[in-house]
């Protein structure tokens, strides 16, 4: 990656974009991401310490997502995704353990501001009270009728989540956000990663 | 009837400083800011609203509400609005329906004049034979159909969607219904309350003394400081399994109606109770109106409803009209009980001159006939729940049997009391919803992965020892002793339903079906009880003997854009899409995927891949990424062909079969690593393979140790295609060798291309030509899309589309799995016999295939018409000679750039299929050609030397 040109989001519509708002959609697709596969009660899913349908910070800084059985996302810059699963593959001779780097599989989006779960409401069947999906939560979920995976990754205490879908699906997934934060006074924030 | 509006009321809901102008018929008229599109009307001296379906007779306000089946206008491009509940808005068009030339001369009235013979079944008997005439009987019976007109042109409106997962919904917000939302959120519940009206209440919102306006300001008081969360103008239209309940939210800010899917832990049933008409002759006249009407109209929108009244009461209700008709100036001329025995036998005269007429004969002039005869229970969210409601005919209603206990009922539906016994039921029913609510939970959440951990045991569920409201004696009142209206939608009358248990359907479920009596717009609110209540009498049995009918969704009619809902129609593009919208590209939808399909001259990209090169976006193209070491395990178990000793860097085409020897798919696979491979599939088929690869892996082989990961979009796919692509893609590729002898057809290599590394690149041909197929990083696939079309200009590079490529296969003989294949093409049909490795232990449909390699099966040969200029379309059939035997069709055809002339593939009985057969193809256009089947797939290169370059 580092010798690579930079990222092309799959965002590539433009749009006006504010850090001001109490409902912030923005595209953070350029996050690194890490898929991680093995048994899901061996050393790796020790390590890296998130159950099925939760989350956990990894020492690197990374973030790690249980988001299926035995099944792992790890997200952060290049570095703390790189020192979270480095050395998983030889962890435990005994289990077959895959790490696919898949941050060009995946579009990635976070929706942060205390009206967040009522937008997502309106394109997702999900309980989002706090006790069904509480900060830390990962599930898997259609979302406009996208398959994606959706964690609850709060921002200094407010209401944030994280969606994630196939690439190619990203610019569409992006509008219907847009369209159903509208109602809420949704703003698109700055790019990130 | 003379109506006309009165003096400022203290609870009308009307806005009196802020006038609406609107049109009625083409007239000028207007109303108020609060008023429905009715009360507007009535207030204005209007009193026919519309005409009756089957005989057109003049129809005025019956219920002033939702319900009102006499008040369905049309509004601008809207048909069957309900003018008894939709608020007037300035600038309205309302026009009556199914009138004719207007609704005060409508010919079609001319109907009831042969009403005697229009008896129920009328149409079912009368227009059955001759059957050849069907057609001409349905253009007349066409301009007799009720209901509004739909434009086909109008614009299509905004209908919203929402899911919501609530503890309690409460349906029905009246006294009970706010007591019991309140009670189950100051226990802890989250809860929502779903009203119907435009406003929360109930009958305290037109009940007239002190008290009850004082209860209602004190309710919505603590209704605003509550966090239950208020749907007003809304209904819950259905209740399904495990309370998924359908909600439809009218008039949203943001959209016409949004449809909310709620799945409640409990549902309150609270809807109150709907006044049902007596039925006695011209019980349907202008001028007969429940009580509950004559109260809404005077308390709600200040409309005097008359004035000259009798009143036919039998409860609290009709007192209480009589009451407000005499507090506002109405002159009640009787008042006759039913509580005594009175009845009231006929309504005579016009609507402006009506004579009541009691059963004795007694008449009393009067333009307002005010009944209050009793009400029906609206049961039928319980019904949805799978309760059967008994009916109890000392109330003379139904009553709730045995719901489910995530069911409970509440308010009028669960009997009858003061409004502190009401109040009360349903502040106990909202305290047991919650407590209900929390042990259903507390099960969710600790069977949800995602959830905060619950602690301590399940909560018991808890028992029902609400005080249960009594249920007061009502006289059962459903038919005098004359015959009159029973469904005012339908036209139906207690003597079509008499008549109709004569003939045999004397089943309430047949009744209903036969007459059409309870299927109109009430939904059977008005009409049910006393329904059910002819049939009983035409029985001679009670209405507990007879039964109701089963209640199903939706509890009120909704409109089809309600229940499509908002539209969600995923598409998926490449990495690449913005450069193609930017060149001209002219795209095609492949299931989901926008794909180019040319940009403009497809024959030309054709003719310039085979002479320079060109650049095929084939992102769509499925790709699974495996890893482990039982991959050959794997795939020797999915392909129909041996993958024991595929070398690290080769590539190998693979067909599979489903477990009945049909093909499934096909693609290549290429060893990256000693355990990790590349497979791709066909794009219509990667979701197809994927679910196929995980259902062996994890239902029949979990013991292997396999990961699958899909990477179709991790990665941009280009072909690169033509004689100069090596040259082109020696320009931007590092650190390989790409000379014919270091890296042959069907090899892979990993590179860094245009300075992306993590490439992968095999040499394959789709197209029939020198290509390379690089998979780059989907996050540089336009950069390195872009590096390839800079590089090679002075070669001659450009793009390619769907149709270029399906040209250049076609003509190479390629077939597509689906377009050449169908649901029944076996294995050994494709030509592709040597690639069926009966020897191997097991694949997927080994014993199928088996038994058809004896067999002669259809084939997939290579066509082409002897007129080479005949494209025979595809799909066309191949048939016998001059009959219509069909002995196969053309799978695919084009005119092929390179040939100059049509080429085709296609599937052929057996005996047709060797080469130099001539074969009859039938076009659409019936012209039959003959055409020779070819001895190769390939029209072009048969011996694969471009390919291989």
């Amino acid at each position: 990656m580092a010798d690579s040109p930079a990222f092309e989001s799959p965002v590539v519509r433009s749009y006006e974009t504010s850090e001001d708002g109490d409902l912030l959609l923005t595209d953070v697709s350029a996050t690194i991401k890490w898929l991680v596969r093995a048994s899901p009660d061996g050393a790796v899913a020790d390590q890296l310490g998130a159950s099925f349908g939760s989350s956990s910070a990894a020492a690197s800084g990374a973030t790690v997502l249980g988001s299926r059985p035995g099944e792992w996302i790890v997200l952060g810059t290049a570095a703390e995704a790189a020192g979270a699963v480095e050395g998983l593959e030889g962890l435990d001779s005994s289990d077959l353990v895959s790490c696919l780097d898949w941050t060009h599989g995946r579009a990635l989006f976070r929706v942060t501001g205390n009206e967040a779960a009522r937008m997502l409401e309106k394109v997702c069947s999900l309980d989002w009270s706090d006790p069904m999906t509480p900060d830390g939560a990962v599930a898997s979920a259609s979302v406009a009728k996208v398959t994606c995976d959706v964690a609850r990754n709060d921002v200094d205490g407010t209401p944030s989540y994280l969606v994630f879908c196939d690439r190619s699906f990203g610019q569409y997934l992006f509008d219907a956000l847009i369209d159903a934060g509208d109602e809420f006074g949704l703003v698109v924030g700055p790019a990130g990663g | 009837m003379t109506m006309s509006r009165l003096e400022a009321q203290p609870t009308e809901v009307i806005d009196r400083s802020t006038t609406q102008r609107f049109r009625w018929n083409g007239k000028r008229f207007s109303g108020f800011e609060g008023d429905t599109i009715a009360s507007a009307l009535a207030a204005a001296g209007e009193h026919v609203f519309s005409r009756s379906m089957k005989y057109h007779r003049p129809r005025g306000i019956l219920t002033a509400d939702y319900w009102d089946p006499n008040l369905l206008v049309q509004v601008g491009d809207d048909p069957n609005v309900r003018a008894g509940h939709r608020l007037l808005e300035a600038g309205m068009d309302v026009q009556a329906q199914n009138v004719w030339p207007s609704l005060r001369h409508d010919i079609k009235a001319a109907n009831g004049l042969v009403s005697r013979f229009l008896t129920a079944g009328f149409y079912y008997k009368t227009f059955m034979r001759p059957q050849k005439l069907w057609p001409a009987y349905e253009r007349v019976l066409a301009t007799f159909a009720p209901g509004g007109k739909v434009d086909p042109d109008t614009p299509h409106r905004y209908h919203d969607k929402r899911y919501t997962h609530p503890d309690v919904v409460v349906a029905g917000a009246g006294p009970a219904g706010i007591e019991a939302a309140l009670a189950a959120a100051a226990a802890g519940a989250r809860v929502l309350l779903v009203e119907h009206e435009h406003a929360v209440g109930g009958h305290l919102r037109y009940a007239h003394p002190e008290p009850a306006r004082a209860a209602l300001s004190e309710l919505r008081a603590a209704l605003d400081a509550s966090d239950v969360e208020v749907l007003t103008d809304s209904t819950v239209t259905g209740r399904y399994e495990d309370n998924w309940l359908g909600i439809v939210q009218r008039n949203h800010p943001i959209a016409v109606e949004r449809l909310i899917k709620a799945r409640a832990k409990v549902l309150v049933v609270a809807p109150g109770l709907i006044e049902r008409p007596f039925v006695f002759s011209g019980n349907d006249r202008p001028g007969v109106i429940t009580s509950g009407a004559a109260r809404r109209l005077i308390n709600l929108w200040g409309v005097k409803p008359g004035e000259r009244a009798v009143v036919f009461t039998a409860n609290s209700d009709g007192d209480a009209a009589a009451a407000d008709l005499d507090r506002v100036g109405v002159e009640v001329a009787a008042v006759i009980d039913g509580r005594d025995g009175r009845r009231v036998s006929a309504a005579q005269g016009s609507s402006k001159a009506l004579e009541a007429v009691l059963a004795g004969g007694t008449r009393t002039e009067a333009d307002l006939l005010v009944v209050a005869a009793g009400w029906t229970a609206p049961t039928s969210l319980l019904n949805m729940s799978g309760d059967r409601p008994v009916y109890d005919p000392n109330a003379a209603r139904f009553f709730p049997s045995d719901p489910p206990g995530n069911v409970l009922a509440t308010g009028g539906l669960a009997g009858d009391g003061s409004l502190d016994e009401l109040r009360a039921h349903g502040a106990a029913t909202g305290q047991l919803a919650a407590e209900r609510a929390a042990a259903v939970a507390h099960r969710y959440q600790a069977r949800t992965a995602r959830a905060l951990p619950v602690t301590g045991d399940e909560p018991a569920w808890v028992a029902d020892l609400r005080v249960p409201l009594r249920r007061t004696h009502h006289p059962e009142l459903h038919r005098s002793d004359t015959h009159g209206m029973i469904d005012f939608s339908e036209d139906v009358g207690s003597k079509d339903l008499v008549a109709a248990a004569r003939e045999g359907y004397d089943s309430v479920e047949l009744a209903k079906r036969y007459t059409t009596a309870t299927m109109g717009s009430a939904q059977g609110k008005l009409e049910t009880v006393n329904t059910v209540a002819a049939i009983a009498e035409a029985r001679g049995e009670t209405i507990a003997q007879v039964g109701t009918t089963v209640w199903r969704p939706p509890y009120a009619p909704l409109t089809l854009g309600a229940l499509a809902g908002r539209v969600f129609e995923p598409v998926r593009v490449s990495s690449i899409h913005p450069w193609h919208e930017a060149n001209g590209v002219r795209t095609i939808l492949a299931g989901q995927w926008i794909r180019p399909d040319h940009y403009g001259d497809p024959a030309a990209e054709v003719r310039n891949v085979r002479a320079n090169v060109g650049l095929i976006d084939v992102t769509p193209l499925g790709k699974l990424d495996l890893r482990g070491p039982d991959i050959p395990k794997l795939l020797n178990l999915l392909y129909t062909n041996k993958w024991s000793k595929l070398p690290v860097g080769k590539v190998r085409y693979g067909m599979m079969c489903a477990e009945d020897g049909v093909v499934l798919d096909d693609g290549v696979t290429g060893r990256l690593g000693e355990d990790h491979y590349l497979m791709t599939t066909t794009s219509s088929g990667a979701a197809g393979v994927w679910e196929w690869v995980e259902n062996w892996l994890q239902t029949e082989r979990p013991h292997w140790r396999v990961h699958v990961t899909p990477v179709t979009t991790a990665y941009s796919s280009i072909n690169v295609a033509g004689p100069k692509s090596r040259e082109l893609v020696s320009r931007v590729v590092e650190g390989v060798d790409l000379s014919p002898e270091a890296f042959k057809y069907m090899e892979v290599r990993t590179a860094t291309v245009a300075g992306v590394a993590g490439c992968f690149m095999w040499r394959i041909g789709f197209t029939g030509e020198l290509s390379f197929e690089l998979h780059v990083p989907a996050g540089h696939g336009m950069h390195v899309w872009e590096a390839l079309m800079e590089a090679g200009a002075d070669l001659g590079v450009g793009p390619f589309g769907l149709e270029g490529q399906r040209i250049m296969r076609l003509e190479k003989g390629h077939f597509i799995v689906g377009q050449d294949t169908d649901g029944l093409t076996l294995g050994p049909s494709t030509g592709l016999s040597p690639l069926i490795k009966l020897d191997k232990d097991d694949f997927a449909g080994l014993p199928e295939l088996a038994w058809a390699a004896d067999r002669k099966l259809p084939m997939i040969v290579a066509i082409q018409p002897d007129d080479p200029n005949v494209v025979p379309e595809e799909a066309a059939q191949i048939v016998r000679g001059d009959t219509n035997e069909i002995l196969g069709r053309i799978t695919s055809s084009r005119m092929s750039p390179m040939l100059g002339r049509a080429i085709c593939l296609g599937q052929v009985e057996p005996e047709l299929a060797a080469g130099g057969t001539k074969v009859t193809v039938l076009l659409v256009s019936g012209e039959r050609i003959s055409a020779t089947v070819m001895d190769h797939h390939a029209h072009f290169d048969p011996d694969g030397e471009r390919l291989r370059g």
